[in-house]
Parts: C-alpha cells; sequence; structure tokens
C-alpha cells in the first residue's frame, strides 16, 4: 500500500471508531459527510481532533496550527487536514 | 447551496460578540466541564485546560469583523447583538456591565446598519443599573432589553418591572434565556412559565423566549400560542444538529401554527467550535432542511420578518 493510501486507511479507521449508534452503518467513503450522514457534532469533532493527536503523536495547538471545524464537512477534508498537519509536523522536526 | 446564499434575506436574532471581554473565564469553564466529562467517558485523551484554550482561540473577535464577515458568507443581513449581564453573579468578569455596553456602542457604529443590540442589566443592580438601560436606548441607540435568569433572578421579580415600563415605553422587545446554560449558574429559574406573570402585567411588551426549540421546547410553544406579546426563537438548534442532521425539534416548532412567533437566531459564537455561519444557516434552509416544508410567507416570517416587527415599533437613536 502506498503511504498515502495507508495515511488515508488510518484516518478512515479512526473516524470509524468515533462512529456510534444509527449511524455505525454508514459505508465511509472519501464523500460521507461527517455531520449528516456519520453523526459527528462538535463533541465528536472534538474526539476526533484528540485522537488523531494521540495517534500520530502530534499536538496540534503547539505547533501552531488552527483547525477549522467548519470547513471539515467530509471524510475528505479531514485526510487533507491531517496530511497537512502530518507535513508541518515532519518539516518542523527537520528545521 | 451556494446560490441560496442571496436566495433569503435572513436576520439573526440571537449573537454576541466572541470576546473574553463579556463572557467571563468561569461561565466558559464550566460549560467546558461537561465535554470534557463527555469526552473523559469515552476514553478521549483530553484536559480541561487544552479545551479552554481551543475554545478562546474562537474568542477573540472584539470588534465583530470576523462576525460580520462570516453573516456575509451566510447571508445573514443583519445579527442581534445580547448583551448578558454577568457581571452580578459572577465575579470575574473582565468588565464593568456599563465597559461592555460602551464595547458594544462601538461596534454599533463600526459595522453601521449589520448590527442592533439589546442590552442587559442585572435587576440587582438597582438604580444606577435602570439609569444605564435608560441611556442605552435613549443615547447609544440600542433596541431591546436582554435578561439572563439564571444569573439568579425570576423574570416576573418586580425589581425588573421599572426595566418593563421602560420597554414599554421605548417600545422594545425583551429576549430571556430559557434552559440550562453554564453549571456555574442556577438552571432552576430557567422555565419560560417563570415570565408568565410579566407578560400578563405588561402585555404592551413583546418577550422571546431564548432558545425556545431547544429548552422546554412544548411549555414555549405553549406560551407562544397563548400570549400574544410572547415569542421564541430558535438559537442553539446547532447543539442538536449531530444526533439530529434533520433538526426535528425546528420542524416541530415550525409545524404548530406559530411561524408569526418563531425567530431565527444562532447563538453565535458558542458553536464556533462546530461550524461557521454559512453551516448553520445552510443546515436550516436545504432541501431536506427544518423549514423546507415552510411556504414563502412562513420561510420569510422566520428567517427575518417576525424580528424587524419586533425592532420596527422601536423608535430608535443613532449609536
Amino acid at each position: 500500500m502506498e503511504p498515502d493510501a495507508a495515511l488515508d486507511e488510518q484516518i478512515i479507521s479512526l473516524i470509524a471508531s468515533n462512529i456510534a449508534g444509527k449511524f455505525k452503518k454508514v459505508n465511509i467513503c472519501k464523500q460521507t459527510s461527517l455531520q449528516k450522514e456519520l453523526g459527528l457534532d462538535s463533541i465528536g469533532m472534538l474526539a476526533l481532533v484528540f485522537r488523531f493527536e494521540e495517534l500520530f503523536g502530534v499536538d496540534i495547538a503547539q505547533m501552531g496550527i488552527e483547525v477549522n471545524v467548519a470547513k471539515l464537512k467530509t471524510v475528505d477534508d479531514l485526510i487533507n487536514a491531517g496530511r497537512d498537519i502530518l507535513s508541518k509536523a515532519q518539516a518542523s522536526q527537520v528545521s | 447551496m451556494d446560490n441560496q446564499k442571496h436566495k433569503y434575506l435572513i436576520v439573526d436574532c440571537h449573537s454576541h460578540i466572541a470576546s473574553e471581554e463579556h463572557t467571563p473565564l468561569s461561565f466558559i469553564e464550566g460549560s467546558i466541564a461537561n465535554i470534557v466529562v463527555s469526552l473523559s467517558a469515552q476514553g478521549v485523551p483530553v484536559t480541561a485546560k487544552k479545551l479552554t484554550n481551543m475554545f478562546l482561540s474562537k474568542m477573540q473577535d472584539p470588534l465583530a469583523d470576523g462576525l460580520v464577515a462570516e453573516m456575509e458568507e451566510g447571508g445573514i443581513s443583519k445579527s442581534v447583538l445580547l448583551i448578558p449581564d454577568f457581571t452580578f453573579a459572577l465575579k470575574d468578569c473582565k468588565l464593568t456591565i456599563e465597559e461592555s455596553f460602551n464595547r458594544h456602542r462601538e461596534v454599533l457604529r463600526r459595522h453601521q446598519g449589520k448590527f442592533e443590540v439589546f442590552g442587559g442589566v442585572d435587576p440587582r443592580w438597582g438604580k444606577d443599573g435602570l439609569a444605564l438601560f435608560e441611556r442605552s436606548l435613549v443615547e447609544f441607540g440600542f433596541r431591546g432589553l436582554k435578561l439572563y435568569p439564571p444569573c439568579g433572578y425570576n423574570p416576573s421579580d418586580p425589581a425588573l418591572f421599572p426595566y418593563y415600563e421602560l420597554c414599554a415605553y421605548h417600545r422594545v422587545p425583551v429576549l430571556l434565556h430559557i434552559g440550562p446554560t453554564s453549571p456555574v449558574l442556577d438552571f432552576s429559574i430557567s422555565s419560560p412559565f417563570l415570565l408568565d406573570e410579566a407578560a400578563r402585567l405588561f402585555p404592551n411588551v413583546n418577550f422571546i423566549l431564548a432558545h425556545g426549540a431547544v429548552s422546554f421546547v412544548e411549555e414555549c410553544i405553549m406560551m407562544c400560542r397563548f400570549r400574544p406579546n410572547v415569542y421564541l426563537d430558535i438559537s442553539g438548534y446547532q447543539a442538536t444538529l449531530g444526533y439530529d442532521p434533520e433538526a426535528t425539534a425546528i420542524k416541530k416548532v415550525v409545524s404548530v401554527g406559530i411561524n408569526h412567533k418563531v425567530l431565527f437566531g444562532t447563538d453565535f459564537p458558542v458553536f464556533r467550535l462546530q461550524g461557521d455561519q454559512k453551516t448553520f444557516v445552510d443546515a436550516l434552509i436545504s432541501e431536506s432542511g427544518p423549514l423546507a416544508e415552510l411556504n414563502e410567507r412562513e420561510r420569510s416570517l422566520v428567517l427575518h420578518q417576525n424580528v424587524e416587527r419586533l425592532l420596527e415599533s422601536s423608535v430608535g437613536v443613532a449609536a
């Protein structure tokens, strides 16, 4: 599996582990809406952010990155945000 | 959805300036305590400090420039800024209530035509508070009274009657918080029925029950149906969108014959971690949203005409 694809899978697994109740039945793809189709409310989104930090060993606030939850509409948005955060984390380690 | 941005005229009857100047840290930390309990129970690694810092990062808009930008994006032409007076109940407020009024007056001047302001005064401030409220109507150009009963007073307390007399004289509405709030305050005096005596004694004053599609929904509907001078706003509906994306509570409120009493509101910036104003407007007016089954006339009443009707009865002065 390509590195990007592996990361996508990790993030989708992360999302799946945060879905509850009737939304568990939804088949998650990149176009899936986080709120409407997966029922992720503000607390659910926060839980996702914190679990992401734990999984990848990053502290988003300390890195000075602002995650605009309002812009995260779909699974793909979240994957792209995750990639962005991790690339910035790697860049800061190199510098 | 983008083409819906300008399809409807929208007035937000319930918003606040996003700044720690007007909301004490104890109030915010109290609200965050509930989120920490919820996340911790799910095994999410989180601290209150971290969450507080995240929320405070969204509270850095003292001149409301950010809010105006979000209104533009969401197609909201005007917003009512509310000033809840926490200064009597919570002692860690950064500003006095008079200073808070002055800051809002500056915002009113800065963004001509974008805002109206409802000033709030805790009735326990006595004559000074009443004088400040009157000045806000006569000199500052404010257009209503904001009450926050969970701070420790009943909306039918006779101490508020002089305020209601002023509201009747200047023909401005009263908007009061309904339902639970930050746990540092008193939930037991947040019921809409506590307003009943005041609403009966002051039939010429219009009262708006805030969050009427979120808390005590049946009671709020009842008050609106049977008291000609009682209205409700739907602000806070964003809290339910996660588990109820169709916003069925709002659907219920707009299906019981009181659409001449229902006002659109967002409670900005309370839900800024969840989305922006456009997100919240879109959720309401989308084809599957809770207002979809209303006809044009009813939708216009809810989105802007009802609040405009309440505001236009007041004379208003330059800010």
